[in-house]
Parts: C-alpha cells; structure tokens; sequence
C-alpha cells in the first residue's frame, strides 16, 4: 500500500470490530485495508429476513471527501438494487457527506432493505412488480432471499 | 665675479651662497642697505644651524616667570635673568615687579635708524602659538656673543643674478660693481607706504598686469628694467612688500645702448613686516559659499597666489633650500603649486565667465540629479569606485601592534582588543596637544618648510644673527612667512573614527567618553564631595542676560541621527557602571531645560555627562540663533550656547555637502574635541571628506580654497594619482578605520561574527492570487508596449512604473494593490493618478480581487447565542467528524455552528465546489461557504498580553498546519476578536472567520515562523518588507497565530520607537519585530534578532544587506538566517537579474541623474515585463 492509511479508516475499523452493529460485520482484506468484506443481515420483519447478504465496500483514495463504493455480491431481489449489486441510495451519491461512515452507511443499505423505494427504482423489472402487485414481489424476495442468501454453515 | 666666463643671454645664477659656501668674495661695503654685522658678529657660524630657542633645562623657569610677570621676554633677557637669580624664579619675578632689574636694552641697528624700531616681532602672539621647538641641546656655553635682539626690518636671505635691459643710452652710465636700485614705477598711492596696499591690489587686478621692474642708479634715474621673466614674479614680491632688493651691476656694455642686456646681481632680503600674521592677507573665510562660485577668483585670491608663485620661483633662483620640510608631503609639493597655479591661470584664461571655476566640467550632480532631496546642489566629482578603494585600503592600512588602552573602570562592558587599541589612538589625538602634553609629537605643519637664515652673504662676508632665529618658516601653499616654529596644529584634538559599521564605533566612543574627561571635571567631581559652595559661580542658572558661550567641561554632545538616538541613550546606559554616566536625550522642545545652565562649567559636577541630540534638533537651533539672537550662539541657552568638551557627529556623512544648512550648523558648534563617527568618510566625492574636515576644524585643510587647490582642482584636471596622494596625508593622522574583514596578522578575522546564510524561498502564488498578478501583468505589459509603439516611454514612465510597483505588490498580497498609500510611499502624484484610471476601467480586476476583500458586518454578534458557543465549546473537545482526529485541529465551525477540523472543513468546501456543486454542511446539509467558517480561537493558555495587543486586520489567511501545536490556531481572521467574543470560563473562545484566499507569503512566513518558534521559543525575528501597508496585513496574520509582533517603521514618534526597540531587546520570548526596509535600513542595532526575513526584494541588493547588517553585526552572536522570499515565475524572479546586474555597475541609481535614472529604469522595466 502506498499511502499510510488515514487515522480515520484506522478508526473505522476498529470501532467496527470492537462496537459492531446488530446484523452488520464488516472485515478489511489483510492486504487491502480499503476493501471490505460486509454482511448485511435482512432486517426483521422485511421480505428479506432471515437472509444474510453479502456485500463488499472499497474506500477510495479521497474518502471521506467521496464516500465509499459499495455492491451487493449476493443476489437480491429489490427494486433498487440492480441485477449487478448496485445500489441506488442517495447518501451513496449525492448526499454523502463525510460525517457518514462505514457504519451509517451499511445501516442506511439494512433500513433500504426493510424500506424498498420502488419510485425510484434502479431495477426496472422489480419495481415496476413492486408497484403492480406487491404480493407478488414480496414473494419473489422471499424466495431470492431462501435461495441466495441462506447463512452458510 | 671671476666665475663670470661668458656674457650669459639669459637669467643666470651667478652665485650661489649658502651656509657653508665658499668664501672668496670680499665685503661689498658699496651696498647702501646692509645691514652690518655687529662687532661680536664673528661666531655665527657656530650656532647656525642650531634651533637655539627656550631651554627648559637650564633650571629657570621661564613658564613660571611669564606666567606670573605676562612678561614676553627675548631670549637674551632670559639670559640675563638666569645669570643673576640661578634657579630662583620668584627672587626674579620679585625683582622684575619692584624694577630692580630691567631686561637688557635691544641692540641698536647700526643703520638706518627706521628700521631701529626693532620691537618684538611676535609679542602679540598668544604664548602657545609662538612656542619655538624646543632643541634638545641646552646652551651650557658661555653667552655668546649676541647678534640682533629681534628681526631687523629686512633679512639677507640670498642672491641672485639676472638679465636687464637697457632704456637708455649712453656711455658711463653703468659700470661693473655699480649700485643699482630696484624699484618698481611708482604706484599711485606711494609704494612704499603701507597705503600701498589699495593700490597694489588694484594694479594685480588689471587684465595685464604690470610687472616693470626697473634698475636705477642711486640717485633714482631709472637705467633700464629686468627681463619679463624675472620682473613677473619679482614684482609682485616687491609690491606684496615680502621682498627687499637691491643690486649692483655685473657686466654692462661701456657704451650702453638701448635694449642693451645688462647682468646684475641682485641681494635679496625678506621684510620684517612679511613676516607678521597682521600683514598677511589671507583670503579671508573662504568658506563662505558665494566665493565658491564666483566666476574669477577674488583679487585676494590672485594675489595670494602671485604671491606663492614668487616665493617658491625666488627660493629655485637663489638656491635657498628647506633645511627641513615634512617628509610625507615633500614630494610633489612645489611643482604642485606651480602646476596649480597655472591650471588656476588657464581657467582664467579658458573659462571666460561662463564657467565655474570651482568645476572645470559639469557633474552630474550640477544637473540636479542625485543630491539629495533636500540639500543644496554638490560640486565636485565622483570618485570612481576603484580610486574609493585604494583610498580606503590606504586608510585602512592599521597597525595591529597598536597599544591598547585600558577604559576607566566607570565603564563596565568589555572591549575587544581592536576596540582598545582604538580607544589609545583616540586618547592619544584628544591628548597630544593638551598643554605641558609631549613636546616630541609635535610635529612641522606639513604644509610648511624650514629655512635657515644664511650666515654668510654671497662674498661670504658673516652676516648678522638675530638670537633666537636661526630659521625662518615659509608655507609655499599660501606664500606666508613665519619666524614662529609652525606647528602642526591639531586643533580639532579629535578625528574620524570610520570603523566600518558594526564593529562598535559607538561603544569605542562611549569608553572614550568614560576614560578621557575634563580637568574641570574631575575637579569638579571632587569639589562636589568636599561641597565647597564657590561664590557667583555656583549659582543655579546663569544669568539670562549672559550671552557668552559658556564652557561645558563635563559634556560630551552627542549628534546622530534621529533613528539612533535612543540607542546611544540605551548603549551609554549599559556601557557604565550604574551613577557614573548622566545621560540627556535633547529633542529642543523641552522648553524647561536650560542646556546652558545645566552643562556650564559651575554645574559640572551634576551636568549631563552625555547629551543626544539629532542633527535636525542642531538645524533647527540654529534657524533660532541666527534669527532671534542674531547669530549670538551666547544668547541663546540651547545647543549652541556651549563649548563642548566633545562633540562626536554619529553618521557624520549627513553632513557631507558642506553647503547644506545642516553641515554649516554643525560647523559652528564648540568644543575642545571634535570627532566623527562614519562609516563612509567618503561617500563619492572627496569633497564629502571636506565637510568632515571642516568639522574638525583640520588647517589648514579646513580652508576650502586650500583644499580646492590642491585636492579639488588636480582631481578634475585629471591627476588623481597627486590628489588621492594629499587626500591621503590629509587622511592619515585623521582617521581611523578597520573593516570587518581585516583579519590580524595572527590570521584571525578582526570581529568573529557568527555566519550568515541568505536563503531564497521560492513562493508559489495560489491561483486566485496566480490570476490577479496575471492581470495586472498583462495590463502593464500592454501599456508599456503601447508606450514603446508611441514613443512616449519617458513620458508614461511613472504610469509604467506605478504598473510594476502594483505587480510587485501583488507578489506579497494582492490587496495591497488596492491601496493607495503605498503608491504614495513610491511615487506619488502620477503614480495616483494612474490608479485612479486604473480603478475606472478595472472591473476584471475588482472581481478578482474582491474574493480577497473582507466583508464586513455581515455575521453580527446577535447571531451567536450562548447556547451556541457552549455546543462548539463542548464540542471542541471531541473527534472530527471528517478526519477523526481528537480532538479537532483547529476546530472551526460553518454558519451553522457544526464543528469539525478547520482544514476538513475547507477541504470539503473546496471538494464540492470543484465538482461544481454547492458546498453544504457535512452535518446538516444546509448550503455554506468558505467566507462563512469561523476559526474557534481559545484562549484558555497564554498571551493574555498578546491579546491585548492583537490588532485584528481586514483581512488574513489561514494556513496548513500539522498540528499538535495546542495553543496555536494558525489562521488569520478578518473579525476584531471582541466583538463576537464570549467568555465561558475557564476557556473564553472566539470566533473569527476564516479566510483562506489569503497570500502565498504570509501563509509561507507563518509556516516558517511557527517552524522557528517550535525549535527555538525564544528566538527573535524580524521581517522587513519596503511595503508598510503589508506590514499592516501581517501584524493580525501574527497576531492571530498567537506570534507576538511589534511594529517599526518611518511614521512613528520617536517616543514609541525607542520603546518599540526596547521591548523587542527585551521581551523574554518568540518576537517578530515588522520593520519597514527604509525606516529599518540605517543605524539599528538588532543584534537580539538572529532570524531575518525579507518579505519583497528591492531594486539593489546592497539596500536589502544594509537592513540584513541590522541584525549581522557587531554584538551579534548566533548565526543569523535570512530567508528572502521571492514568487516564482513573478517579476520578483526577474528583479533578482537586475539586482545581480546592477552589482556591476559603478554605483547604484543614486549617482545618475534623474533622466538617466529614468532610462536605466525604462531598460529594467523592459527586463521585467519580458
């Protein structure tokens, strides 16, 4: 690694390990302390609980002045989350500010999990089944969420 | 006349005679006016050559006897005195008073009893002048035979041959061995009286003058007359009554026709009355400046030197040689004379009425060009730097083995053994001539020849002595004559201490002042104790009706440029041992202090012991003496009422053109020893040397017309090599000066000063400021294009110039470019005007700059609730949001009071602005700025004095930091600290806003100051910059970086100068003293500073070493750092070219004239705009 790393990722992750939030770990690779392995647990009560998503987080050079990057590796059904792990989520983008955190941030994908926010969709397939039969598509993410994203062991 | 072998055509000289010549010649009893010899007249030769004159060991006490008797008696008389009373002064004194004893009658003249009225010659001489040397051989011989008493009315002094021609014819009329009478035609008002004189002037004046010298028999019929060549020098010393002669005949044709050559011989004899001072008419005070410029020298003038050349032409014809002359001033002088006074014939001729003859050509400086501002044109020319150089390493030729003197234990500092020996050489000139001082120093006045009276005529016949003369004195510079021992006078008992600057001229002065005082002094220290009340005297003031100048023994005056004042009051103070020094700085306004009461001689035991003035306090006085008191200097009770026991000129080359007011003021001050302290006794003109000789009242060099003679005018006819030579003598005995390069013979450098390293930090403009100096450069170089196009370079030079003066200022903070004071600090009125064109069509310009305008009123104090300054205050504590540090760096806060690190609060602002978004809050989102962040300033550490101090300026900057430095906030802020101010104990904070568009300079001066402060808390800075409204934006920079700062410059009282000084000599801790170059550039001692940072370079590098010099000097024991800041790639980058390229020129723009400047200043601008 190049740059030493900023007090404040060092702080990050420390406090991740040592206070971790309900339902969220996020683990630095050994040789990239800016890449993170997360899981995100579905929150109770959504169509996505009882599933254990995995994501990955990179902190780029100019963190926290751009805020992190962060996919879904697991398969997910939600109308904004797309077919790639893409998030659409306005403190990703232009409503980062660098008071957030690693934390705030995976807390922000749990509440979007138990809020999906069909009007402003990522995945057009899914929203538009959000909004057309809600049923359906609650179904649907349960039954991603059994299939893809069972805790392994 | 058996050596006559052939009939000579020209002037001849048939004999020559001399002391021990041959003798073969019979006695010319003929001779109608010789003085015959006495009867005793046989022994002469004996004594001859011996300076026979006051014995003082012989066991009488002459000194005593004058002293008490006011007698002035003859040798003779003493003589007698000690034959009768041995040893015992006071039975003789006694027997002189009751008239039991008379001295003996003066011996009568054989002949010609008008010339019998032999009184003593020079009894009206004060004793000390006419003191004779003193001949280390006493007279244990019997008395001799004595010859005259006194000076007969004409002394034989030799002979001489020379060609006449005939007027008339006829057969008879001469013969060999014939008498002939010499005489001049008869002159309107009578020759031979002294009324003479009117007329005589007269005749010399004529454009042709007439120079007839005619030979007549006895009886008065004129014969014939002398050939021209003769006859134009003999004339004028027969008119001038030096000479006496008479003739005979040698070879004349036995049939003598008109226009036949007749050969004479001529005997020639001074005239008592050359010889007396009354008789001589000096060109009278020649200093006076009208003389100096009169088209043709005064008849005076012509007259003096007529009479000069006749004197060294008679002394070649009859071979009359110096028995002693002063051996550094032999060679050269006699062929200078001549040669002066023909170069003073030619301009007579050459110059018509048109020239000046005081300057052959016209210099530079007659142009008006670079005399200072305020002084009277000088003349002269400029010395070229290499002659400067071999002058000064002349005068530089120290004696290492130089005794040293030890200072009076009054004086407490301690004196490098340079500083000592200088100390001995300066007792040695103020002591040397005191009275009952040592004999052996004194010397022949350099200018003048010792000649001793022939013994024996040219027949060898033995001619009369008169006691006590065996010589005779002859200035061949002047065409005076004395009988009196000339001695070489210094009456200045002073001289020129040039030790170059910093070497400590000042404390060598200071323990002179402790080592050397008055006789009157110490007696009156001493009476002081034992309280013995004397009777008028000792009244408390004088008389107001007094008008005499008092004497002041116990006084030294100080005079030195205002600047320097309080520190010669600050250094007297240290250099004495506490009570001993009485010190008086004299500003002139105190109007209840009466300098004449306080110093005069009855005080002297409570006088000030040192008063420091300044030379405009010195001119100032003098306006009032010369107008309220007439110019009675004794009426007054300021300055000028007193006589000094010394006066020491501090910077003495302020006086260095003798016509200013100043100089002349200085000139009339009083005082037994005079002294100059100066670095540069020359500053470009060897006429600067005269003032200060003239100072110290140096004769004869003190004469202007003398020294035009023989330094000014060989100078401008080009023979440096003669005229360095007498400025050489001139300087020798006067100065002293070692430089601080000498090394001893040891090897070892004169003054070890600690190193000194000059760092050029390259600055690099931040783009706002990159974009300001852009325009302003673009703009100047359009205009100066647009000039060269039109031709009217010259013309706009002071539009171009303002142009470059606002690039410059840009370089340092481009709101100075606003302002006009600055302007006016550079060049005015033009310089104005362009500015306000400049701000008409400058809208581009205003925006730019805007960015770096303060805003003010715009967050006022109602805005800050308490409730608010708690949350930042609690919450100053805690991590950064942004970085994480704990707790914050420099915590800062937006508009709407969310508190993070200062920089990650700028960095954000400056990320989202760059993605083109509006800023907003990291916290709540609300939309911010960069204007609207405010640095938390705390005050819970220490400072409180600095806060006080704080003048919170317009405008500043905020720099990076790295820090754990917990007390220092560095950043700058535009907000008076009290205003939005709350106290909260037990840490008050502040709020001010945050400016990041500040300057290159300032941020890298703090950053490096704040580098300094941490490796070394108590190091003192101080920072120049030629831009005083620059050191108004810094001192809040400072202040606001918790860096305390003090201000110096040229709009200051002297008052809070002297303080300003004192504090930063003083204060315990990290200083930075803010100094403007010109204020700061001469005199200052700064030596408690090691650090030197130049803000802005100036057009010559030597202006930027002088302010350096402040703090490398003398007394300096640390290395000294000097970092000169420089913009890259700005026009600073290429003023630093023209620096290095004036080095190469002879001098800086102060010698050129203003036209010249103006075009070397048009060739530098082209440089820079390139």
């Amino acid at each position: 690694m190049t740059a030493p790393l900023p007090k404040r990722i060092i702080k990050e992750t420390e406090r991740l390990q040592t206070e971790p939030v309900p339902g969220i770990s996020a683990q630095p690779h050994d040789d990239n302390a800016r890449y993170f392995d997360v899981t995100v647990q579905g929150p109770d009560g959504s169509c996505y609980e009882g599933g254990v998503f995995n994501l990955e987080l990179f902190l780029p050079d100019d963190y926290p002045m751009t805020p992190p990057r962060i996919r879904f590796l697991t398969r997910i059904y939600h109308p904004n989350i797309d077919r790639l792990g893409r998030i659409c989520l306005d403190v990703l983008k232009n409503n980062w500010s660098p008071a957030l955190q690693i934390r705030t941030i995976l807390l922000s994908i749990q509440a979007l999990l138990g809020a999906p926010n069909p009007e402003d969709p990522l995945n057009e397939a899914v929203a538009k089944q959000w909004k057309d039969n809600q049923a359906e598509a609650i179904k649907n993410a349960r039954e991603w969420t059994k299939l893809y994203a069972q805790p392994k062991e | 006349m058996a050596d006559i072998q052939e009939r000579p055509h020209k002037k001849r000289r048939f004999f020559v005679d001399g002391p021990e010549q041959d003798a073969s010649f019979e006695p010319q009893a003929s001779l109608p006016d010789e003085i015959d010899a006495l009867p005793e007249a046989e022994d002469f030769s004996s004594t001859a050559n011996d300076v026979t004159k006051t014995h003082t060991d012989d066991g009488f006490d002459r000194d005593m006897f004058k002293a008490v008797t006011g007698a002035e008696l003859r040798e003779e008389a003493f003589k007698a005195l000690r034959v009768e009373f041995g040893s015992n002064v006071e039975r003789a004194i006694n027997a002189y008073f009751d008239g039991s004893w008379k001295p003996p009658p003066v011996k009568k003249q054989t002949e010609e009893s008008a010339f019998v009225e032999a009184s003593q010659p020079h009894s009206s001489n004060p004793p000390a002048s006419s003191t004779p040397p003193t001949a280390s051989k006493p007279a244990p011989s019997p008395p001799r035979p004595p010859g005259l008493d006194s000076m007969p009315a004409k002394r034989y002094i030799g002979a001489l041959g020379v060609n006449g021609w005939s007027t008339k014819s006829g057969s008879g009329l001469l013969k060999d061995g014939d008498v002939v009478k010499i005489e001049r035609p008869v002159q309107p008002s009578g020759p031979q009286k002294t009324a003479a004189r009117g007329g005589k002037a007269k005749q010399v004046g004529r454009k042709n003058p007439d120079v007839v010298v005619r030979f007549t028999d006895t009886r008065g019929y004129e014969l014939g007359r002398l050939e021209q060549d003769v006859a134009t020098w003999m004339s004028a010393l027969i008119d001038q009554k030096v000479c006496h002669f008479e003739g005979h005949c040698i070879y004349a044709p036995e049939r003598l026709r008109t226009n036949d050559t007749v050969i004479l011989q001529l005997r020639c004899y001074l005239l008592k009355g050359t010889f007396e001072a009354a008789n001589f008419i000096k060109p009278q005070e020649n200093n006076r400046e009208t003389g100096i410029f009169e088209a043709k020298e005064t008849k005076d003038e012509r007259n003096l030197r007529m009479r000069q050349i006749g004197l060294v032409k008679l002394f070649s014809e009859i071979n009359l040689q110096p028995s002693r002359v002063n051996a550094t001033t032999a060679k050269h002088k006699r062929e200078g004379i001549l040669q002066a006074a023909e170069i003073a014939e030619q301009y007579e001729d050459s110059s018509a009425t048109t020239k000046k003859p005081s300057s052959g050509k016209s210099t530079p400086a007659e142009n008006g060009g670079s005399s200072p501002p305020s002084e009277e044109n000088e003349e002269g020319e400029e010395l070229e730097q290499d002659q400067l150089d071999t002058l000064y390493k002349k005068a530089q030729s120290f004696d290492f083995n130089t005794p040293v003197a030890e200072p009076a234990v009054t004086f407490v500092m301690d004196l490098r053994k340079y500083q000592k020996q200088a100390l001995y050489w300066m007792l040695n000139k103020e002591t040397s001539q005191e009275p009952g001082g040592h004999k052996e120093q004194q010397s022949m006045h350099p200018l003048w020849e010792e000649y001793s009276w022939p013994v024996k005529d040219v027949e060898d016949k033995d001619l009369p002595a008169v006691s006590g003369q065996d010589s005779f004195y002859v200035n061949p510079y002047s065409g005076e004559l004395s009988l009196d021992f000339p001695v070489q006078e210094q009456n200045c008992l002073g001289g020129v201490l040039a030790d170059e600057m910093g070497l400590g001229k000042t404390i060598e002065m200071l323990s002179l002042i402790h080592t050397h005082t008055s006789p009157e002094q110490e007696a009156a220290m001493a009476s002081a104790s034992s309280k013995k009340v004397e009777t008028v005297n000792s009244l408390p003031r004088l008389s107001r009706t007094s008008s005499t100048i008092e004497p002041a023994p116990a006084t030294t005056l100080v005079i030195a440029p205002m600047s320097l004042l309080a520190q010669w009051a600050s250094e007297a103070e240290k250099a004495s041992k506490a009570g001993t020094l009485k010190v008086l700085v004299y500003y002139g306004t105190e109007k209840n202090i009466d300098l004449k009461t306080l110093c005069c001689a009855s005080n002297a035991a409570s006088a000030p012991n040192v008063v420091i003035t300044s030379y405009g306090v010195v001119l100032s006085e003098s306006n009032t003496v010369a107008s309220a008191h007439g110019g009675n200097k004794g009426a007054s009770n300021g300055l000028f009422s007193l006589d000094y026991w010394r006066i020491i000129l501090d910077e003495a080359h302020m006086i260095k053109n003798r016509q200013s007011k100043t100089a002349r003021a200085c000139y009339e001050l009083s005082a037994t020893h005079r002294w100059v302290l100066t670095g540069t006794p020359i500053v470009n003109r060897l006429e600067d040397l005269f003032s200060l000789v003239r100072f110290l009242r140096v004769e004869p060099w003190a004469n202007f017309s003398f020294w035009k003679t023989f330094i000014t005018t060989p100078f401008e006819k080009g023979e440096f090599v003669r005229a360095l030579d007498v400025v050489q003598t001139v300087l020798e005995p006067l100065v002293l000066r070692r430089t601080k390069d000498m090394k001893t013979p040891d090897g070892e450098a004169l003054v070890p000063l600690p190193p000194r390293t000059i760092d050029i930090e390259k600055v690099i403009l931040s783009p706002p400021e990159r974009e300001v100096y852009n325009h302003i450069f673009a703009r100047a170089k359009r205009t100066f294009a647009a000039n060269v196009e039109a031709g009217t370079l010259m013309k706009s030079y002071t539009t171009i110039f303002a142009q470059i003066l606002r690039l410059r200022q840009s370089c340092c903070h481009p709101v100075l470019t606003r302002n006009k004071a600055i302007l006016a600090e550079e060049d005015s009125a033009a310089a104005e005007s362009d500015i306000a064109n400049g701000l008409a069509d400058d809208m581009d310009l205003s925006a730019l700059l805007e960015r770096f305008q303060a805003e003010e009123g715009e967050q006022d104090a109602a805005r800050f609730g308490s409730h608010v300054l708690k949350q930042i205050q609690e919450e100053a504590d805690m991590e950064c949001p942004i970085c994480s540090e704990e707790p914050m760096v420099e915590q800062a806060v937006t508009g709407c009071w969310h508190s993070a690190c200062r920089g990650c609060l700028l960095d954000y602002i400056e990320h989202q602005t760059a993605k083109g978004e509006v800023a907003r809050c990291f916290n709540c989102r609300e939309p911010i700025n960069a204007r609207d962040v405010f640095e938390v300033v705390r005050h819970d550490d220490d400072d409180d004095d600095d806060s006080s101090e704080q003048e919170v300026g317009r405008l500043t900057q905020a720099m990076d930091i790295d820090g754990d430095d917990e007390e220092d906030l560095y950043s700058c802020t535009q907000r008076p600290s009290s205003a939005p101010a709350k106290t909260k104990p037990p840490a008050r904070i502040t709020l001010r806003r945050v400016n990041q568009l500040s300057s290159a300079k300032i941020t890298t001066l703090l950053t490096q100051l704040r580098h300094i402060k941490r490796a070394s808390p108590t190091t003192k800075v101080v920072v120049f910059s030629q831009f005083t409204s620059f050191l108004d934006l810094l001192a809040p920079a400072l202040s606001a970086a918790s860096i305390s700062s003090l201000r110096f410059d040229g709009s200051m009282s002297q008052k809070a100068r002297t303080s300003t000084l004192a504090t930063f000599n003083e204060r315990p801790k990290f200083t930075v003293l803010l100094l403007s170059l010109r204020a700061g550039g001469v005199g200052l001692n700064l030596t408690c500073a090691s650090r030197v940072f130049m803000m802005d370079p100036w057009w010559s590098f030597a202006v930027e070493a002088q302010a350096i010099d402040r703090v490398h000097r003398m007394g300096q024991t640390e290395p000294v750092k000097v970092v000169r800041f420089v913009v890259e790639g700005s026009i600073e980058e290429k003023m630093l070219r023209v620096q290095d390229r004036k080095k190469f020129i002879a001098s800086s723009l102060g010698m050129m004239s203003d036209e010249e400047k103006k075009a070397q200043r048009i060739e530098d601008i082209r440089e820079l705009l390139s």
